[in-house]
């Protein structure tokens, strides 16, 4: 029953702002992630949640208590590391008794709990192995049941499957969400796999040199990017250019495009006259047989990789379009195409800050 | 990812008593023995009241000093070169060699070191002398009618002092070798260069340092030997380290003798700054 | 063998640092009254002589006492300049570090001497075992140094930012978790220190007072003026005894030496 909050936090070294003045308030329960490029200073905000590094600045409270001057040990967090940081000294069972020895739990809760939570990460019958005697997918197991065996307030974790390969990476994900709704435990992630992120969180947080570009649902920062660098950083992206010709209603322009005149979402209003950016997604967009109405172009490559296709069309005005589809449609490179994209595609973008 | 550091007085307790011994039994007793180098010589005294600049001067004035430091720094530099020589290709061996016997190879390198130097010098003159298992084997095969000077000569000096100090020679060579990841040679070699090409333009300038130390010990610890010369050598050739260890031993002339081994010490130290250039090393300390 | 020329070449030079070794060894079973070659017989008679030979025993006792003793000492100074050096030292690490191999890189004939006239300066002389005792103290904590320097360095440091997270304090973390991980490189430098004292020469040959010759000096002596087999059976012993304690620590204490 935890709600973390964090106030204009700030970690400098020397003279680089690390984090710079961010502010997030996390819900009880939460499932939040950190996302944005290596460098944003995910780790360092992370750290300074879990007490390893001081804060320059701001405030971090969990339930409203300031938590500044409680040291790490004391702050009841739980820890899951990029390299695991399983102790190599330690059976798998030591390494889960760590934490419940440190609070003092007679053994015969410590034995059920722990026999509980491996169970839960279903590695019963590992108990005795060593760190190195396990798979890293284990491991990465192991690492997750030691932090969650102590219940603790919160769970961090810091790039937990960047060390894992592609498919181990994708099943320990919906592993890690299942647990997480079942335990309830509010939980901040940090990666910097965009992908990862959506699927995981109910809320994502992108970073950018230690500011924070945006807070929102993954569906949030995937359709309603707040700049043109969230929008590249959490997918593809087509850039439109286009005039702004009125006001449609609240939250809604007219631009004019090579796409014809349509109105579309945005967050701020425009004045008539302006020129703007459109973001478009590959994905949103068809294609269909030349002279079907819709921009005129045509193919100049495909790539087949299984579940889609992918294609870069020459419009003919000029502009250069990234297009995702189903393998259903048979269309080959050098095919004259007609080019639609549906209003609901859009999206207007703001200035980058 | 550094540890935590903690701010304060705290973590200096844990350098305290290593600053306290290094400062008192090392920095102190240096200062001492600079300050004793410019002493008077004493008279039925280890030494005299006043200083004087008399000790070096008599050492530069005397030729035989001079040349008794040459031939000293030219035995360190025979050794240390013997050594290289003998030692790289086993440290190579050991690095990279797959071997199924690589613990008992690296336990016979490491063996000499656990046996002292007495014992090892002992052992020598067991071997080398004019009766000693050399020549008498030598001399039964009929190969030789008398026997070989092996003792009591630069020679046999060498011999037993590359056999000293090869393990220290071969260890840092074999963990220079061990840092170079095996695929750069590949990717040299793959690129068109010959075996020795990929061995000399790629491996051998990374695992420089490692030479370099191995080289710098060798010669250090041969220009201070003093069991291993002076059972040797005899009273025949003696090495600056004997003779000066003799001087304060038997003559009790402590300036003098101070004098000598700051001298020794300072053209020893010398020649590995012009080594250090020589091989353009960036200067810091031989890791061991 | 894949190339045959090197591994000849190695195995001869590995017979040539096996072989005054094993001349020793083999000598002291010589039953003549001289090092003669080819022995006149085998015998043990010359380790009865040595263990009836009250010097030769007071040596290796003295030689055990100071070893023991240094290792000791410089097994904790070590470690604890070890921990400053990889955790705290900052931007001296470099200066620490140069500190602490100081008494390698510098001639050990120069510090001993050195150590001798300090001591007779300071007036306590080489009555009392104490610049002996400093001296081999200063010559094994490079040592022991190097070796748990070693092994800090692969400490890594998210484990003890685990073991925080789970709530270990400062001395729990120190305990439980740096201690047993650092172990192998503590043993291994206290191991070094005690061959190292134990062998050591030119430092206890300056500061031996009277009645306190280590076992190399007692040895070295009586080799200026006997010939006979005994010195080796005296070897052969020291040999075994360094022997012993190296098997002994690697049983007991699972020793895994780092680097050399
Ligand atoms: N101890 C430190 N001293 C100085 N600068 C640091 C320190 N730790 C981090 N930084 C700097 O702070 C910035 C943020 O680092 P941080 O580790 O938080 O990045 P990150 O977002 O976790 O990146 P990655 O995805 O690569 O892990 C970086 O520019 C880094 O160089
Ligand atoms: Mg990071």
């Amino acid at each position: 029953m935890t709600e973390v909050s964090i106030e204009r936090l700030t970690k400098t070294f020397g003279s680089a702002r690390a984090v710079d003045g961010i502010s997030i308030r996390i819900a009880d329960g939460e499932f939040i992630s950190l996302l944005g490029p290596s460098g944003c200073g995910k780790t360092t905000t992370l750290k300074m949640i879990a007490g390893f590094e001081e804060a320059s600045e701001g405030a971090i409270r969990f339930d409203g208590k300031d938590v500044v001057n409680v040291p790490a040990e004391k702050r009841d967090i739980g820890m899951v590391f990029q390299n695991y940081a399983l102790f190599p000294h330690m059976t798998v069972d030591q390494n889960l008794a760590f934490g419940l020895e440190m609070r003092k739990i007679a053994k015969p809760e410590m034995l059920s709990r722990i026999a509980k939570v491996l169970d839960m990460v279903q590695l019963g019958g590992y108990s005795d192995r060593y760190p190195n005697q396990l798979s890293g997918g284990q491991q990465q197991r192991v690492a997750l049941a030691r932090a969650l065996v102590i219940e603790p307030k919160i769970l961090l974790l810091d790039e937990p499957l960047a060390n894992l390969d592609a498919k181990l990476r994708e099943e320990m994900r919906v592993f890690i969400r299942d647990l997480q709704r079942r335990v309830g435990i509010t939980t901040v992630y940090v990666t910097h796999d965009q992908a990862e992120a959506m699927t995981m969180s109910d809320r994502v947080v992108v970073m950018f040199g230690g500011r924070i570009a945006q807070i929102g649902a993954p569906s949030d920062i995937y359709e309603r990017p707040e700049n043109l660098e969230v929008a590249q950083f959490v997918g593809q992206v087509n850039l439109v250019k286009g005039t702004v010709t009125g006001v449609a209603e609240a939250g809604r322009c007219r631009v004019a495009s090579v796409f014809g005149e349509i109105a579309v979402d945005s967050r701020a209003n425009h004045a008539p006259g302006n020129s703007v950016t459109l973001s478009l997604r590959p994905e949103a967009i068809e294609l269909k047989p030349a002279g079907q109405g819709g921009a005129q172009g045509k193919v100049t490559a495909r790539y087949y990789s299984g579940s889609i296709i992918d294609y870069r069309i020459a419009l003919d005005s000029g502009e250069t379009l990234h297009v995702q589809t189903f393998p259903n449609i048979r269309i080959a490179e050098g095919d004259r195409v007609s080019v639609h994209a549906p209003a609901d595609g859009f999206w207007l973008l703001g200035a980058a800050k | 990812m550094t540890p935590p550091r903690r701010k304060g007085v705290g973590p200096l307790i844990l350098i305290a008593p290593a600053a306290v011994l290094l400062g008192v039994f090392l920095v102190l007793p240096y200062l001492n023995i600079v300050v004793m180098s410019f002493r008077m010589p004493g008279q039925g005294t280890p030494y005299g009241p006043g200083y004087t600049i008399g000790n070096y001067t008599k050492f530069f004035a005397d030729g035989f000093y001079l040349f008794q430091v040459a031939n000293t720094l030219w035995i360190g530099l025979l050794t240390t070169a013997i050594c290289l020589v003998v030692g790289f290709p086993v440290a190579w061996q050991l690095a990279r060699g797959a071997m199924r016997f690589r613990a008992l190879a690296y336990g016979l390198v490491l063996s000499p070191l656990l046996v002292g130097i007495v014992i090892r010098s002992y052992g020598w003159t067991i071997l080398l002398g004019n009766n000693g298992l050399v020549n008498r084997t030598l001399t039964g095969m009929g190969l030789i009618d008398h026997p070989l000077p092996l003792m009591y000569n630069a020679l046999g000096i060498v011999i037993a002092l590359v056999h000293v100090f090869l393990p220290f020679m071969i260890l840092p060579i074999m963990a220079g070798i061990q840092g170079v990841d095996p695929s750069l040679e590949s990717a040299a070699r793959s690129l068109g260069a010959s075996r020795f090409t990929a061995f000399r333009r790629i491996v051998l300038p990374l695992c420089t340092p490692g030479i370099q130390a191995g080289c710098i010990l060798v010669f250090v610890l041969s220009l201070s030997a003093y069991v291993t010369p002076s059972l040797i050598g005899g009273l025949r050739v003696k090495t600056m380290a004997v003779t000066v260890v003799d001087a304060l031993i038997d003559t009790f002339q402590w300036p003098w003798g101070s004098a000598l081994a700051l001298m020794l010490s300072v053209t020893g130290a010398l020649c590995v700054v012009i080594f250090a250039r020589l091989t353009r090393m960036k200067w810091k300390v031989a890791r061991p | 063998m894949k190339r045959p020329v090197l591994t000849l070449y190695c195995l001869l030079v590995y017979a040539f640092l096996l072989a005054p070794i094993l001349v020793v060894v083999g000598a002291s079973f010589n039953a003549g009254n001289f090092l003669t070659f080819p022995p006149q017989g085998l015998s043990l008679r010359w380790y009865v002589t040595f263990f009836h030979n009250d010097v030769f025993m007071r040596a290796i006792r003295t030689s055990l006492w100071v070893a023991a003793v240094a290792t000791v000492i410089s097994g904790v100074i070590g470690t604890m300049a070890a921990l400053y050096y990889v955790q705290h030292a900052g931007r001296w690490k470099e200066t620490v570090r140069v500190a602490m191999l100081a008494p390698l890189l510098l001639p050990e004939v120069l510090t001993a001497i050195a150590l001798l006239f300090f001591v007779y300066a300071i007036g306590i002389g080489t009555t009392t075992m104490i610049g002996m005792v400093a001296g081999h103290v200063l010559i094994t904590l490079p040592f022991v140094f190097i070796n748990v320097s070693a092994s800090l360095e692969s400490f890594d440091p998210s484990w003890d930012m685990a073991a925080r997270s789970l709530g270990a304090d400062r001395l729990t973390r120190f305990r439980r978790i740096m201690l047993p991980l650092i172990k192998p490189g503590v043993i291994g430098g206290a191991l070094f220190a005690f061959i190292i004292s134990f062998d050591t020469f030119t430092i206890s040959f300056m500061l031996k007072g009277i009645g306190t010759s280590t076992l190399p000096i007692q040895l070295f002596d009586y080799l200026r003026t006997n010939f006979t087999p005994e010195a080796a059976a005296v070897s052969t012993v020291s040999i075994v005894l360094t022997l012993v304690v190296v098997i002994v620590s690697e049983k007991v204490l699972g020793l895994r030496i780092h680097r050399f």
